[in-house]
């Protein structure tokens, strides 16, 4: 019985192949080299040393009933932080679904480049520069949070949308359509059914990631509990940075354990 | 003819009677769904005319399009239902040619469509799962449910595209059944591709052999014998051709 001859895991490398891999590596460990020497790591800002600031924003809160009596001040700001989260969602989900259909390949063919193109655009755009703008354009306060967070959601959730669009099952459109149904009730009665547990699923991921990002546009102008807390870290007040940072992370965590376990339900 | 320069179907001269149960039988890729589809235009036919009503199917636009689709009916192999919706919902969705757009998307249908609706479940016996969801029911079941959809449509014609395929023999036998009984008691004319020789020869009016996108056969039941399949498949009849009897 002859010995079968060795099969190896990987392809055989060529020559040519392991004097590109060294070559790479050579060129990206100088790469490296470049960045580690070139970057200062050097102390430079305030005298406090880290541990003195950390214990003030994250124990002295606590210690002080001064600071205790101020939580409920702070909440009050975070409920305006999840309302303008709430309002600019709800508004973005309403957006989404049509730039979804147009963008979604399966329904528009080949308009769908239009819907896409007009997602990108949106997603091109920081979520800061949209704030910046719309305080500029309706003044300062939670109204400019909720316009800003909208615009921007609908560039992601039309996006998401539109990939499940893409995927559903489309015979249930033929169905309609060899009934005698026009393209809208064939929208209606054969996509919507199929899309819209995930749609509300992405929704509530959405809302998620937009209490967290209407706590930074706070920073902007554009309401919320982003503007207390860039006050009180221009002051050094970092006991009042720590009691916001505090009220900002139960929140955020609780809302995340809630709709983690309403988009189970939901899909 | 396809795009791709495949021709599908070639030298179709047919003639459909009113009320008639015709079974049309060939192997995988004879043209039979091509044939079905080209009669509410689900496929265009590149040459030739079919006429319903005397009327030239293939001129139509869409919104005599969508008129034509209203009077004849489809039932699809996959049963083609919203998994997601209820089955009375999904029979509903049947009458939308017949509805309103703007009232068909508040769900405001006439009370007798309902009517029509639930009666017809209640023709294929399962009106007692009308408010169940779609994709709770059972292969067998969903195909009644999409046959009571194309009830609900009130068509003239019914096309069926290997409705029972995807079942298993007996339940092929039940929905097979239903099918004609419906089909007899509003006389529609319906057109149905199988490939099970038998159950063809079992609830068939008359037989059209399609093989290689041409008309082998074409004749009543009466004039059918084994000879003929063989000349449809163009070999021997084999076990295989045949789904068994209803007690299988």
């Amino acid at each position: 019985m002859s010995q079968p001859t060795k099969v190896a895991l990987r392809k055989a490398q060529t020559k040519k192949g392991k004097v590109r891999f060294y070559l790479t590596l050579l060129v990206l460990s100088a790469l490296y080299l470049v960045a580690i020497l070139e970057t200062e790591f050097k102390i430079s800002s305030s005298q406090a040393s880290p541990f003195t600031t950390l214990r003030r924003i994250f124990i002295s809160p606590f210690t002080s009933m001064d600071y205790i009596s101020q939580f409920p001040e702070y909440i009050g700001y975070m409920m305006e932080t999840i309302a303008i989260a709430f309002a600019g969602g709800l508004v973005a989900t309403l957006i989404a679904i049509p730039i979804a259909f147009l963008a979604a390949r399966n329904i528009s063919k080949e308009f769908s480049y239009i819907g896409k193109v007009i997602l990108n655009a949106i997603r091109a755009i920081p979520e800061l520069i949209f704030a910046i703008i719309f305080v500029a354009a309706v003044g300062i306060g939670p109204y400019a949070g909720v316009l800003a967070i909208s615009i921007n959601s609908v560039g992601m959730l039309g996006k998401l949308y539109a990939e499940v669009i893409e995927s559903i099952d489309m015979s249930t459109i033929d169905a309609i359509r060899a009934s005698g149904g026009n393209r809208l009730q064939a929208i209606w009665y054969g996509v919507l059914p199929q899309v819209l547990p995930e749609f509300s699923s992405y929704s509530i991921y959405r809302f998620e990631i937009d209490v967290r990002s209407s706590t930074v546009l706070g920073i902007v102008g554009a309401g919320g509990i982003g503007a207390p807390l860039i006050l009180a870290t221009y002051q050094r007040s970092w006991e009042d940075v720590g009691l916001i940072l505090i009220v900002v992370i139960v929140f955020v965590s609780l809302i995340d354990i809630l709709s983690g376990k309403i988009r189970k339900k939901l899909v | 003819m396809y795009p791709n320069g495949h021709q599908g179907l070639k030298n179709i001269n047919l003639k459909i009677n009113d009320g008639e149960f015709v079974v049309i039988v060939g192997m995988s890729g004879a043209g039979k769904s091509s044939l079905i589809r080209s009669i509410n235009r689900m496929v265009t036919p590149t040459e030739g005319e079919l006429l319903i009503d005397n009327e030239n199917v293939l001129a139509f636009r869409e919104k005599k399009l969508r008129q034509l689709r209203t009077n004849v009916g489809m039932v699809f192999q996959n049963y083609n239902l919203v998994k997601r919706m209820s089955v009375l919902r999904n029979v509903m969705s049947g009458r939308l040619g017949h509805t309103n757009t703007f009232r068909s998307l508040l769900g405001l249908f006439p009370q007798e469509d309902l009517q029509l609706a639930m009666n017809n479940l209640k023709r294929v016996g399962i009106a007692e799962k009308a408010y169940v969801r779609a994709d709770q029911l059972s292969g067998g079941q969903q195909q009644r449910v999409s046959i009571a959809r194309v009830l609900t449509q009130q068509p003239k014609v019914i096309l069926a595209d290997e409705p029972v395929a995807s079942l298993d023999p007996p339940t092929s036998h039940r929905v097979m059944k239903d099918l004609r009984r419906v089909s007899k008691e509003d006389n529609l004319t319906t057109i149905v591709n199988l490939h099970f020789i038998d159950m063809a020869m079992e609830y068939a009016d008359r037989i059209i052999g399609l093989r290689d996108g041409e008309v082998v056969f074409d004749g009543p039941i009466s004039e059918v014998t084994e000879a003929t399949f063989e000349e449809i498949y163009g070999r021997p009849i084999k076990d295989d051709d045949l789904i068994g009897s209803e007690e299988a």
